[in-house]
């Protein structure tokens, strides 16, 4: 495939066409802030942790579905990006108890966030423990979709889909009807692994003691790829 | 150096920040060295007074705390919001989610350890005001400093005050001593 030159925090790169901007970073030992973002899914721009500064044009895009283009100018590191990520991740900072293993806190810790500035809005979250093994509470999910995309792109199923949209917004289960009576959930547990926060845990572990294993995805989605 | 003061107050929180402040054990004697404990829970004190540095624990919940916290803000020269209760509201923000009124009435009259005997405190109030909702520190006035925590440990609680008596200014972030929950 063709070669493009761009430049990424003023060093030079040959890369080819066609990859997102991320990819090109990840692959190149940049870091890059990300959360919704999971190896193995489609990647969809919600939680805009991973924007960049690109030469010529005045707004921050997403790494994560960003194209790369020929001689794009692209800065990862400026202080409108800092500022940016530490008011990206105060906003999605709900109350969470998956305490330690929780991607969220790792987040926290990494911009350095002590506090919140915006009023909090005390959302009224349901807590839906009708499923017999897993709980989803809404009050912990921060709508990363990633849970939507496990379950649709790697398990198939269907059975999570957003509705509403802004601060209303809410995973639901088929078409808003309790998970413990889902016609589409195959139980897979997927989403449970896939969800970075405490949203998404099994009734049958203590919380705090929860591990979650979010490269078994990724690893399942190489080795379907194998012809065998 | 000029001795400095201190004052710790305890506002819509548990006194579990506290608990974990008298948790620095002995190295309170290297805060006693340079500073003088002027108001706090463990100190008989009225009246609030001047002091260098304010540790408040706990949320604001009623015009009484709001009224505390402003005293405090304009007595104080470096105000901090001491574990998740003053930074984030916490435990004490659960009851947002409720009207006021019904929260109250459930605790006074309805609550089943009142055996439908229970009744409002009649005659003029005589507790505090709760406010509509439960507030951070923050909301409500100016805040210098953060340490969230439920409770923070005593180890971060000595190190952001050992520094500020030392004016120096603490960087939990930097000393990997930032931890929530």
């Amino acid at each position: 495939m063709a070669k493009i030159p761009i430049n990424i925090d003023g060093t030079a790169l040959e890369v080819e066409q066609g990859q997102t901007i991320l990819e090109i970073c990840q692959a190149n030992g940049i870091e890059i802030l990300t959360m919704c973002h999971m190896k193995g899914l489609g990647d969809v721009g919600a939680c805009r942790l991973c924007l960049v500064e690109i030469e010529g044009i005045n707004k921050l895009l997403p790494a994560c579905t960003t194209k790369v283009a020929a001689n794009q100018v692209i800065k990862t590191k400026t202080e409108k990006i800092k500022k940016y990520q530490k008011i990206t991740t105060e906003l999605l900072f709900a109350v969470c108890v998956s305490n330690g293993k929780c991607e969220l806190q790792d987040l926290g810790y990494k911009v350095g966030m002590t506090h919140v500035r915006f009023p909090y809005l005390f959302p009224q979250c349901e807590v839906d423990t009708s499923h017999p093994w897993y709980v989803m509470d809404h009050n912990r999910c921060i709508t990363c979709t990633r849970c939507v995309r496990v379950c649709s792109q790697v398990e198939g199923s269907y059975n999570w889909g957003v509705k509403n949209r802004g601060v209303s917004s809410r995973i639901i289960s088929d078409f808003n009807t309790p998970w413990g009576e889902s016609t589409t959930c195959t139980a897979c547990s997927k989403c449970v692994h896939s969800c970075p926060t405490g949203a998404i845990w099994p009734k049958a572990i203590v919380q705090g003691q929860l591990t979650k294993s979010p490269q078994m995805i990724a690893d399942l989605v190489e080795r379907r790829k194998m012809n065998l | 150096m000029k001795r400095k003061t201190i004052a710790t107050v305890w506002l819509g929180g548990c006194s579990g920040c506290h608990m974990s402040l008298l948790d620095i054990d002995e190295r309170i004697l290297e805060v006693a060295k340079l500073a003088d404990i002027l108001k706090s829970p463990i100190v008989d004190g009225k009246e609030f007074p001047e002091v260098d540095v304010a540790l408040v624990e706990g949320s604001v919940t009623s015009d009484e705390h709001q009224h505390e916290l402003e005293v405090i803000r304009q007595k104080s020269k470096i105000l901090i919001s001491l574990g998740d209760c003053a930074v984030t509201s916490n435990v004490t923000s659960m009851r947002n989610q409720f009207n006021k009124e019904d929260v109250l009435n459930y605790a006074y009259k309805e609550a089943i350890s009142n055996d439908g005997q229970g009744q409002m405190p009649g005659g003029p109030w005589p507790l505090l005001h709760l406010i509509e909702k439960v507030v951070p520190l923050h909301e409500v006035v100016k805040v210098d400093y953060f340490i969230p925590g439920c409770p923070p440990s005593a180890d971060t609680i000595f190190y952001v005050l050992f520094e500020l008596l030392n004016d120096r200014i603490p960087d939990l972030s930097a000393e990997r001593k930032l931890k929530y929950g």
